[in-house]
């Protein structure tokens, strides 16, 4: 598929990101954000820097909400920058606002809550009202719901309850599958995501052969640093023997 | 004022293919060939597995 300049622009620095992230999950360090320019944090808003950022979501702290250590200010502020540069608009499609949400929970997680985020300092976050609508998972075909989970991989963390979660707790054998007509498709990404919500579910097949199935994701299409971030996150996920 | 413009543009643009980015449609699949079922294969010597071959399909005629 040919691509806007912009949007391949875009594309080359989520995977710069990304490729950052999986340094740091196998390394148990920083994230150091090397494609991110040197300039101050007002310096970089409105460019492309920050619109990868966006894309690659709460995924850009990940390492710091699976290991003890502290995430780097600068990162810091860039990722709050970006969750208060990028807010979804009131019509967006319900993986933009929960990428959004999924960001400012990072955020909680990590540093004091946003301007204006509901919830008293220190809660776990946006109370349930907060929560955009996750109904619509319910009501989607398992191809559908592994494709819009996959999208949503930034949410399959260790000890995560939101509406997301809890939807792909109730469909542990529709996820599989997904995951299994991702890999026969030849959707990297989408079957690196899956595996990743698969590590944390309850009640999967043991007959899917996850391990291997992981494996052989990140055997195809490891080169593409953002399906290598997915398949290290539930492989850090694994061992650390986490549900949500 | 071009150069306005040109950030205008760029600053639009980049929204654009961020929402496209954060609600991308499903890609059109590319079934896996033999060799990469045999990789596979390899990879899963001891556990079973459910990523099999597809499903040989009768010949026409």
């Amino acid at each position: 598929m040919e691509q806007s300049g912009t949007s391949a622009l875009l594309q080359g620095a989520v995977q710069d990101l990304a490729s950052d992230v999986v340094s740091a999950l196998r390394g148990g360090d920083h994230v150091r954000m090397s494609g991110i320019g040197t300039g101050a944090v007002e310096e970089i808003e409105g460019s492309l820097d920050l619109a990868a950022v966006r894309v690659l979501g709460a995924d850009l702290l990940l390492p710091h909400v699976l290991f003890p250590a502290p995430p780097d200010p600068e990162a810091l502020a860039v990722f709050r920058k970006t969750v208060e540069a990028f807010p979804p608009r009131a019509d967006a499609a319900p993986t933009v606002k929960w990428s959004h949400w999924a960001m400012s929970r990072t955020l909680r997680r990590l540093d004091t809550p946003l301007t204006g985020a509901q919830g008293p300092p220190g809660a776990p976050f946006e109370d349930e009202g907060g929560e955009p609508d996750a109904s619509w998972l319910d009501e989607a075909a398992w191809q559908a719901l592994t494709h819009q989970l996959a999208v949503l991989a930034p949410l399959a963390v260790p000890g995560e309850d939101c509406g997301v979660a809890r939807a792909a707790r109730r469909r542990p054998v529709d996820v599989a599958r997904g995951f299994v007509r991702a890999v026969r498709r030849r959707d990297w990404q989408q079957a690196a995501g899956a595996g990743r919500w698969l590590t944390l579910l309850d009640g999967v097949p043991d007959a899917l052969g996850l391990e291997a199935g992981l494996d052989f994701v990140e055997l195809m299409g490891g080169n593409d640093p953002r399906v290598a971030l997915q398949v290290q996150a539930a492989r850090v996920m694994r061992t650390a023997g986490a549900l949500v | 004022m071009p150069s306005v413009d040109k950030a205008l543009e760029d600053l639009t643009g980049v929204r654009t293919d961020l929402e496209a980015a954060l609600d991308p449609a499903e890609p059109d699949g590319v079934f896996r060939d033999s060799r990469e079922c045999a990789a596979l294969a390899l990879l899963s010597a001891d556990t079973k597995l459910l990523l099999s071959p597809p499903t040989p399909r009768p010949k026409k005629g």
